[in-house]
């Protein structure tokens, strides 16, 4: 919506929490990115500690550096090792009923991290956000937030290690929530935000302290329900790296206010099918899958709108092989086959063009139709009694 | 910035600070000049309309002459794109003849007065001339007109506060006078921002006819302590703006106001209760952009996000929909809020968003500044001593503050009082008088025979003793009776004893106003 403060000239990538386009075919330049963020590459060194620490195999998406950056995740492993507490902190914007495979990414990931090391989640539902940026009513948009928020429990999340909400209700319900959020207000200013997030004069001022709301749930403070007394429970925070900016300013905050600053763990960005260099969006539905999409569709878009680093005809292919990194169906298979040496083997065919498209879009629609599938049952059964049961502030099962 | 008058307490009262403007002309000590408003942003302030609106001005009305920044800003204006929401704002603007537009300048400089929600001060020494601050304002003055239509409603005379038009300006008294001739209802909103335990008496007046108000027409009051506001712009933590709030509350009850029609609630307890004030709140913050709280309070790219967006909370209030227990749930009941003048920017930019959320306007009545003890030409401020009447001075400190420090009007030998006589106009305890002295008979003797020089001023002087002690005792036994259990009895979201047909049933597809 507004230029980024990250975005230089024409032709470099643009990131930012609106607005994410790469110059390039093959996608955004994450090292340059990592470069300019000033976050850290997760390297083999770290994701052996991370083997070691949990005593299980990383999850297939930090092995292929879907998640990739992070900040302090060292200490959140020294706590663990300690056996002290952390907390998980992801949300979601709910700017549609139509929820893509790109938007399971980070919950996919959360669930695995909540499994793994026994942890609280909080899951912010941001609809205020939405009212302020969209052409929509608050009502509208705190609909979507609980509609969002049974695709989110869909995905798994032990109910009583998680504690999903919405602003617009848990503000006018948490006098400790809204007080952080003052407390952050207090030490941002409009400079800082304009530099962060690009604001310009022209937009409300809604917008403009927007970020504080955001930044809030990473301190334990605001959910004395969860964590009683103890307000300093640091906090590891998985996301795009396209709300990077959100806790950059975070972090500034944390010491000011006595805080633990969050940690971070940032994923990639899931590619359009058309391509690394198109968006994904919610009202173009040949954009991506989405969590609707009949055993059909998927197929249809897969072999339709998914982009091939194929060759372009057979005999090409065949004497050139196709190229991976701009594939948008193997892309999609780095997220999602959960299988290393099935993937592995995808690759190499594919590259030396034994394997053609067909073949790989074949497969892809086959883990997709399954993911997919599995999930639609699973949201089936997440009823609005559910829904509330997740988003009531109560304690949960753990005791400090 | 202050709820009321800039950052101390009853609308209209300011508190002093210590920082000065730089490049000002040699102001008294008690100039206020906030001290969150670096002073090259000072100059924003005087641009109390929103940058977008420059091209209705004469050019030549911005650029003053030691202010870059202004400049700079107009270099911008005109260019640089206007969104979609200040387009729609436009629109919006246009199709008014409003007031709030027609005004040749929110700047409220008038060369001799400033005034604007932090900082007010005249260089005349008869105080700041409230004829042209309301055409620049854009408000109306308050004429026997409608004094007389009030005395006939209602059936008893109006307050002297408001015969002396010491209330003295308005907007939209008429659509609520015109509900109540109707018998529907109104209700009342004012506020203070607790920045010290020190209110003094200038703090009262609003108080004071707001609940003559209260009394004479029977409605509800709302009553805002804006901590929030007090955490964000001093070095205050949360729990101490908390705390003043709540003994702030205790002085406002000792006032005497109803408990049955009256809500109390300072903002950090009160947004995360209530899902229907935090909703018009966003609402507000949606509505209004940061172009326009630059115009109007003089808000700097150095300001952190918490000011800028705070005007919205001040907003709320105006709206009954913020209050779905007192009003069941009502949007439609109109809101007038009594407070000082310096207070109005607030409350044109709420008057501006309201018809945007589906709400009625806010109705205003101003009240003019409570001189400081040490002349007109600044205000009262709980910062200054010498400057104030606090509530909690004694018999001898109210005695020895009037007879010491209050700025006389009278001559400066007793024969030269009796041969040239006294000026009221300018005469601090006659001033005071004015605001506080019941009977029109005996004041306009004491301004007659002071002025002729017959009367001296330490006889003066002794009439206000006497009237600000009764006060301020009175105030003081009354506070002692306000246990916590009575603060917590009026701050306690509730149903007053006021009822309201439910509001019709919305059909689904009808959408609120974004």
């Amino acid at each position: 919506m507004t230029d980024s403060h990250e975005k230089q000239n024409v032709g470099e990538d643009i990131v930012t929490p609106w607005e994410v386009e790469s110059a390039s075919e093959k996608g955004v330049d994450y090292d340059k990115l990592i470069n300019n963020f000033g976050s850290k590459r997760i390297d083999e060194a770290l994701l052996e500690r991370i083997a070691k620490v949990t005593k299980k195999p990383v999850h297939h998406m930090l092995r292929r550096g879907i998640f990739f950056s992070h900040r302090d995740l060292e200490t959140i492993l020294d706590l663990h090792e300690k056996k002290q507490p952390f907390f998980l902190y992801t949300g979601r914007g709910p700017s549609s009923e139509a929820m893509h495979m790109g938007h399971l990414i980070p919950f996919i990931f959360t669930k695995w991290l909540q499994d793994t090391f026994d942890v609280p989640l909080v899951i912010q539902m941001t609809d205020d956000e939405k009212f302020l940026w969209k052409d929509m009513t608050i009502d509208e948009a705190n609909r979507l937030a609980h509609e969002n928020a049974k695709d989110i429990i869909a995905c798994g999340f032990d109910m009583d290690k998680t504690f999903i909400f919405s602003d617009v209700e848990y503000i006018s319900q948490s006098a400790e929530f809204y007080k952080n959020i003052c407390r952050i207000q207090k030490l941002v200013t409009f400079n800082q935000a304009k530099g962060i997030f690009g604001f310009t004069d022209s937009d409300s001022i809604g917008k403009i302290s927007f970020p504080a709301i955001q930044a809030a749930p990473s301190f334990s403070s605001s959910f004395p329900q969860i964590f009683g007394d103890k307000t300093n429970i640091p906090c590891l925070i998985p996301c795009a790296i396209d709300q990077d900016p959100y806790f950059r300013m975070t972090r500034d905050a944390a010491p000011r206010l006595n805080y633990i600053k969050p940690a971070l763990i940032h994923s990639t960005f899931f590619p359009a099918l058309q391509g690394a260099q198109s968006k994904m969006s919610a009202s173009d539905p040949t954009s991506s899958i989405f969590l609707t999409d009949s055993d059909d569709e998927i197929k249809t878009k897969i072999n339709k709108y998914a982009y091939s680093g194929g060759g372009a005809t057979e005999e090409e292919h065949r004497a050139k092989g196709g190229n991976c990194e701009v594939d948008v169906s193997y892309q999609y298979l780095t997220f999602f086959l959960e299988d290393d040496q099935r993937l592995k083997e995808l690759e190499k065919g594919y590259t030396e063009g034994t394997i053609l498209t067909g073949e790989l879009k074949r497969e892809l629609t086959k883990v997709l139709q399954k993911i997919v599938g599995d999930h639609r049952t699973r949201r089936a059964a997440v009823t609005d009694e559910v829904v509330n049961q997740y988003m009531m502030s109560r304690k949960l099962k753990f005791d400090y | 910035m202050s709820h009321v008058g800039s950052d101390v307490g009853v609308r209209g009262s300011k508190e002093q600070e210590e920082t000065r403007v730089h490049g000002e002309k040699p102001a008294p000590a008690e100039a206020w000049v906030g001290d969150h408003l670096p002073s090259h942003t000072r100059c924003f302030a005087k641009l109390t309309r929103p940058l977008l609106r420059l091209k209705e001005y004469n050019q030549t009305d911005i650029f003053l002459e030691d202010d870059i920044n202004i400049s700079e800003k107009i270099g911008k204006i005109g260019c640089s794109g206007i969104s979609e929401q200040d387009k729609d704002l436009e629109k919006v603007e246009s199709l008014k003849l409003s007031e709030e537009i027609q005004a040749s300048g929110d700047v409220a400089d008038t060369g001799e007065d400033f005034v604007s929600p932090w900082e007010v001060h005249s260089s005349s020494e008869a105080g700041i001339d409230y004829d042209k601050l309301i055409k620049r304002f854009g408000s109306s003055k308050i004429d026997d007109e409608l004094t007389e239509r009030m005395e006939k409603l209602t059936g008893k005379p109006v307050h002297h506060l408001l015969r002396r038009r010491k209330f003295f300006s308005q907007r939209d008294m008429k659509m609520i006078l015109d509900m109540y001739e109707k018998q529907k209802p109104f209700y009342l909103y004012t506020g203070r921002g607790p920045s010290s335990e020190a209110m003094h008496l200038g703090h009262l007046i609003p108080f004071i006819f707001t609940k003559w108000l209260q009394e004479t027409f029977d409605v509800p009051l709302v009553i805002q302590l804006t901590d929030d506001e007090k955490f964000l712009w001093k070095d205050l933590t949360i729990e101490e703006a908390r705390r003043l709030a709540i003994e702030n509350a205790k002085d406002i009850i000792a006032c005497g106001f109803d408990v049955e029609k009256t809500f109390i609630f300072n903002d950090f307890d009160h947004i995360s209760k209530s899902p229907a004030f935090y909703r018009n709140m966003v609402q507000v913050q949606k509505l209004v952009t940061y172009n326009q709280v630059k115009g109007i309070f003089g808000f700097g790219d150095s300001d952190c996000i918490g000011k800028i967006s705070f005007p919205s909370i001040q907003a709320s209030p105006s709206f009954s929909s913020s209050f779905p227990e007192i009003f069941n749930g009502r949007k439609d009941i109109p809101c007038l809020i009594p407070c000082a003048i310096d207070q109005d920017p607030y409350f044109r930019m709420t008057r501006d968003v309201a018809p945007r959320m589906g709400h009625i306007k806010p109705a205003l009545i101003h009240s003019t500044f409570i001189p400081s003890l040490t002349g007109a030409q600044s205000k009262m401020s709980a910062s200054d001593s010498n400057s104030s009447i606090y509530l909690t001075d004694t018999d001898k400190q109210i005695k020895t503050k009037i007879n010491k420090y209050a700025f006389s009007g009278g001559g400066a030998t007793v024969e030269e009082h009796k041969e040239k006589g006294g000026n009221c106009d300018v005469d601090v305890s006659y001033q005071y008088l004015t605001f506080l002295m019941e009977d029109d008979d005996k004041l306009e003797e004491i301004r007659k025979t002071y002025t002729s020089g017959e009367l001296l001023t330490g006889f003066l002087k002794k009439e206000l003793i006497d009237i600000v002690q009764k006060i301020v005792g009175e105030h003081r036994e009354r506070r002692k009776t306000v246990t916590d259990e009575v603060v917590a009895q009026y701050m306690t979201p509730r149903k007053l004893k006021f009822d309201y047909p439910s509001p019709p049933v919305q059909t689904p597809g009808k959408k609120k106003k974004k």
